[in-house]
């Protein structure tokens, strides 16, 4: 939408502006082509910069599955959020979620969680999430979920390997201060 | 409308993160709050009540207006940063020279103008159009950029005196973006200083970054480093801003040190301590 | 009753006598109870101190001795005091903190000796912990005590008994074809009133207050403003664990309550969640305006790259 004010009368320049920052945009957030005269190397690192925030504003709504990735959160997100343009950090995470899950690679405590806002919400992947008002059950990875008049409540811990490692791997959960004393 | 006098000495951005710890700040006079964060009508976060009833300025900072968009800004976020500004009985709110969206794509950050003729008159009709629904003042922040675009006809302080002087807005002097944009582009930032219209300036924001991949990043999540501290006093010598604000945004440090940072911003600038 | 009187009255005893007996009877138990009751919401009232309550008194009045163990669990990770193992058992990290209370320096005992979370409640040293912190509790009038607690059920169960007593009355009566109807006005009052006094609350009504007013005072620590445990402290972890429940241990270090298995929701005693998810910052419906949702309260400005 390139609207011009009332009484401009050399919409021209405008919409060229318009033009050149939605392929400044796109260039960033979509994909795009590099628009002509652009350094490359302020746009990638612009790029990159973006793809971080965009991580940590997604963590702050999705702290459980940032903190199951543990150290591998900020690139899995960026691969996969680098084409995608923002839908809002709530979507943005659950789509990666659903992604994940899809996968078999989401982490347990994850699980739980998407299984607890798809108790809550209603999200089809296409528009917003919207509440549910009726009673509501959840599932994901093993975990279910069960929403009655706005409370929820975990009835199913989300399945969990044992992970009994012994060789010094991190475990997926990422708790990183473990000394033995 | 009962309005609360303009922002002085040295504030903290207000985050529900922290809210317990600017609650506690016993010499804090004011504080600068996201706009789209404030709900227009229902119960305001219940920190910011309490500052209000401690007569506390709070102003409205709105991050996602666009003004800077070739498209018109939208009245309804207009409408919302007025309400809020009305609720909080602020005396001014502050937003952007930037664009946060383009041909229907969400950026979801502050990109940078070209800073031509054109773009002077994009922002400048939709700064018109916003302070035609605002009750107060509004204050222009210039953002820190990695990015230039080709065609600059405009340098910096012209660029953005001229846009302050068509539309009569107030300048939000973000010392950190000075300081990027200085260290990103190799030029001296003291000259940048000196060719603003420091006059103008209705409050300042101080915030940290971090060197990443060669270029100097305005994170907002790591503490202010030294030379964005000697800028505020290069800036403070030349002609001191009414407050000075220190603009955190997220990996929040023991409250100890954020005292510190505050009270190396006062010192530097030599406003009474807050904490 | 294995007589049966052709037209006689119910076990012997005239309805009208029956119903005027066990109305005395009833009458007096009832009025017992309710003064156990009173007494007992009322609290003792004993030393009212002006000290302020610790976040493991906190979360002994919200949630009992597990929400207890939990504050002080929160608070020890918070100090960086205590860390789990892959085998899902605690440790110790780094030296002794100082300044712990009985209940922490229990627990971080239990940690040195590599004990489970789950197991904490029965650890000796612990248990003393817990009790100390009780009878403090107690003793400040905010918990009421056992033996007072005793006897209000004591009543109630009198109450129940006299109850079951009419029911049988009644059926008896019934199945004799007498008429039964102020019996059972008088069993469904007695009903009601059993219900009303069958809990015996755990907090005198000083303690709901206290709790209340802990609540209003510290209402930056709710998962819902995602609030930064860094700047709070041990003890803001602490006490966002009294007062939200386990939420904000999995809040303040998710790795470490994944491989602890602390379980997901403990607050107040009940499994259920409400309002905004714990994790979420600002609400959950991101304005539907397809944008990036900074509605938080997040700033926006600045950050990352440019500006």
């Amino acid at each position: 939408m390139t609207g011009t004010p009332e009484g401009d009368t050399a919409p021209t320049p405008r919409a060229g502006l318009a033009e050149r920052q939605a392929e400044l945009v796109a260039a960033l957030v979509a994909g795009g082509e590099p628009p002509a005269g652009f350094a490359p190397g302020p746009l990638a690192a612009t790029r990159a910069a973006l793809l971080r925030k965009r991580a940590g504003e997604v963590a702050r709504h999705w702290p459980l599955l940032a903190a199951g990735l543990g150290a591998g959160w900020s690139t899995t997100f960026a691969d996969w959020a680098a084409r995608r343009p923002t839908a809002g950090s709530l979507r943005d995470g659950w789509d990666l979620a659903r992604e994940l899950h899809d996968r078999q690679a989401l982490p347990p405590a994850a699980a739980e969680e998407l299984a607890v806002r798809k108790a809550r919400l209603r999200y089809d992947g296409r528009r917003a999430p919207r509440p549910r008002r009726a009673p509501a059950v959840g599932r994901a990875g093993g975990a279910v979920a069960v929403q009655i008049a706005g409370r929820v409540r975990l009835l199913r811990p989300a399945s969990r390997t044992a992970t009994l490692a012994g060789d010094g791997v991190p475990d997926a959960a990422g708790s990183s201060l473990w000394i033995s004393d | 409308m009962r309005r609360m006098t303009g922002p002085s000495g040295v504030g903290i951005g207000w985050r529900p993160e922290i809210a317990g710890f600017v609650a506690g700040l016993p010499g804090l006079r004011f504080v600068e709050v996201v706009a789209e964060g404030v709900p227009a009508s229902g119960p305001l976060p219940p920190g910011l009540t309490q500052l209000r009833e401690r007569a506390v300025t709070v102003v409205p900072h709105g991050v996602r207006l666009s003004l800077g968009g070739a498209e018109p800004v939208d009245p309804a976020r207009v409408a919302h940063l007025a309400a809020v500004a009305q609720r909080l009985d602020a005396p001014l709110v502050s937003e952007h020279i930037a664009f946060v969206r383009a041909g229907g794509l969400e950026a979801g950050h502050l990109l940078p103008l070209p800073r031509s003729r054109d773009a002077v008159d994009a922002v400048c009709a939709n700064v018109t159009r916003a302070q035609a629904e605002l009750p107060v003042p509004i204050a222009l922040e210039p953002i820190a950029a990695l990015v230039d675009w080709p065609d600059d006809e405009l340098d910096e302080a012209d660029f953005l005196t001229e846009i302050l002087d068509r539309t009569g807005a107030l300048l939000l002097l973000d010392v950190a973006n000075v300081h990027a944009n200085a260290r990103n582009r190799g030029a001296d930032p003291l000259a940048l200083l000196d060719r603003l219209p420091l006059e103008r300036v209705a409050y300042a924001h101080v915030a940290g970054g971090a060197e990443h991949g060669g270029f100097y990043h305005d994170t907002h999540t790591d503490p202010v480093p030294a030379a964005v501290l000697e800028l505020v006093g290069a800036l403070c010598a030349r002609r001191r801003p009414p407050a000075l604000l220190l603009e955190r945004d997220g990996h929040y440090p023991p409250a100890a040190d954020l005292r510190a940072e505050l009270d190396a911003l006062a010192a530097t600038a030599g406003f009474p301590s807050v904490t | 009753m294995t007589v049966y009187a052709a037209s006689g009255d119910t076990w012997g005893i005239s309805g009208p006598t029956f119903l005027r007996y066990y109305l005395m009877a009833v009458s007096v138990v009832v009025a017992i109870a309710v003064y156990h009751r009173v007494r007992l919401a009322a609290g003792s009232t004993a030393t009212m101190t002006a000290e302020p309550l610790g976040p493991q008194q906190v979360a002994y009045l919200n949630g009992g001795p597990q929400l207890a163990v939990h504050a002080a669990l929160g608070g020890l990770r918070g100090s960086g005091a205590i860390g789990v193992r892959p085998d899902r058992r605690l440790t110790t990290t780094g030296a002794a903190p100082s300044g712990l209370t009985p209940l922490e320096q229990a627990i971080h005992w239990a940690a040195h000796q590599h004990s489970r979370v789950g197991d904490l409640p029965r650890d000796e040293r612990v248990r003393i912990a817990l009790h100390q912190i009780r009878y403090g509790l107690e003793q400040r009038g905010l918990l009421t005590d056992d033996a007072q607690r005793a006897r209000a059920r004591f009543w109630t169960t009198i109450l129940i008994a006299l109850l079951g007593l009419g029911v049988l009355r009644l059926f008896s009566g019934l199945s004799n074809g007498h008429p039964v109807g102020y019996l059972l006005l008088t069993l469904v009052a007695l009903l009601i009133v059993t219900l009303v006094l069958r809990r015996a609350p755990v907090l005198t009504r000083a303690g709901r207050a206290a709790l209340r007013g802990v609540r209003r005072e510290h209402t930056h620590l709710a998962p819902a403003s995602t609030p930064a445990y860094a700047t709070y402290g041990a003890a803001g972890a602490a006490m966002g664990v009294a007062l939200y429940g386990t939420a904000t241990l999995w809040a303040l270090d998710p790795g470490f309550a994944e491989q602890a298995e602390i379980q997901r929701q403990a607050a107040s005693g009940s499994g259920w969640t409400g309002g905004s998810d714990g994790s979420s910052g600002g609400g959950d419906s991101s304005g539907g305006d397809g944008g990036s949702s900074c509605g938080g309260g997040g700033g926006c400005g600045g950050g990352g790259c440019g500006g």
